[in-house]
């Protein structure tokens, strides 16, 4: 199963990449010259999000460096542990939503502490497999628009968030 | 919104760092990490390039539109109202590129369909129910074989690294669906509250 899994996804940029040249070949189009107008397009807009890229990743390193972090997830420990998530998942879950190579480092940490086979590890692995940097999200996608009110993205993606942790737990105590 | 998310992680950040005397580490991560925000945006722009290069053609020969209209039940369950093809298939590929874990791909995509839907919504300073709902999926979708997590659970001496994915599926699927349902909750409130005024 994993195997295969794993072949779809190796597959993934190569087929696309099969597909849109074959359906060009076969409509006659003038394939480079569109790719080259794409790419121009594409760099532009990688210049446009920088700024937004920058502010997020100074407000993180602010939060993180400065141990606010730390202090946020002693706060936050006995809350989830009221729902039976183990109190060792804390700062992952707290990290996750912030920063994608942190919460890797963290379930690297967290793995070779408890083991990744153990309940704890496979909670650790399974939340970080199926959570989003949903913080990240927020900032990087709304920078490229002119939204200044996200209505209600944020309690979505926080319930969100919390339901797939949550049933992270779940399934790795019942299945 | 984003205004007061990011000066409340900035003041918490000076505030802490004060108590904890952390301040010299504090201004070299803040500066070290600016450095990293540049470098991670280059990074990101050579795939850009690739990217949009690909889906120009995609466009320009209507395979784009042949994608959309495959997709259009969905899609119209999702985003209610939403016509434009060029955007539906942004969507469509940065779920995609999600699922099948081409990360910074994924990224890719998702800002060229949030930056069609701002246009879609007039350039408004209000979110659109379109760009709720899509960050509400996109931000729950889970990748099909989450490849860095497998390598650190093998590498901490896993004896199943795969034994995960199943349930990661699982999970993600449990959390898209209340997203979703979520979403549409808020959505048909905001309708009535919109209709009442």
């Amino acid at each position: 199963m994993a195997q295969i899994l794993n072949t779809i996804s190796l597959f993934f940029i190569p087929a696309v990449l099969s597909i849109v040249i074959g359906y060009g070949l076969y409509r006659r189009a003038p394939i480079y010259d569109y790719f080259i107008e794409g790419v121009k397009e594409g760099l532009q807009s990688a210049v446009e999000i920088l700024p937004f890229i920058i502010a997020i990743f100074v407000g993180i390193a602010a939060v993180v460096s400065s141990g606010a972090m730390e202090f946020l997830q002693d706060l936050a420990a006995p809350l989830f542990q009221a729902f039976g998530v183990p109190k060792e998942l804390t700062s992952l879950i707290i990290l996750r939503p912030v920063s994608g190579s942190g919460s890797m480092g963290v379930l690297e940490h967290v793995l070779s502490t408890y083991g990744p086979d153990s309940f704890v590890g496979r909670c650790a692995s399974v939340m970080t497999g199926s959570c989003e940097t949903v913080f990240y999200v927020f900032a990087v996608y709304f920078g490229v628009t002119s939204v200044k009110r996200m209505r209600h993205c944020l309690p979505v993606g926080l319930v969100g968030y919390l339901a797939g942790i949550l049933a992270s737990v779940f399934i790795c105590r019942y299945i | 919104m984003m205004n007061y998310i990011w000066i409340a992680m900035l003041l918490l950040g000076i505030a802490f760092a004060g108590v904890t005397g952390q301040m010299a580490a504090f201004s070299d991560q803040i500066l070290s990490n600016a450095g990293e925000a540049v470098e991670f945006v280059i990074g990101l722009a050579g795939i850009m390039g690739v990217w949009s290069g690909i889906m120009n053609i995609a466009r320009k020969t209507g395979l784009i539109d042949a994608a959309a209209r495959l997709a259009a039940p969905v899609m119209r369950f999702l985003f209610p109202g939403l016509t434009d093809k060029e955007t539906v298939s942004a969507i469509l590929m940065s779920f995609m590129a999600n699922v099948f874990g081409a990360g910074n791909s994924a990224t890719v995509f998702s800002l060229q369909a949030m930056t069609l839907l701002d246009r879609q919504n007039g350039g408004r300073e209000t979110a659109s129910n379109a760009m709720c709902m899509f960050l509400a999926v996109n931000m729950s979708m889970v990748q099909l074989v989450p490849i860095t997590v497998l390598a650190i659970r093998s590498e901490t001496g896993s004896a199943n690294p795969e034994s995960i994915i199943i349930p990661s599926i699982l999970a993600g699927l449990f959390s898209m669906a209340v997203s979703i349902a979520l979403c549409k909750y808020y959505e048909r409130r905001d309708r009535k509250k919109w209709r009442r005024s």
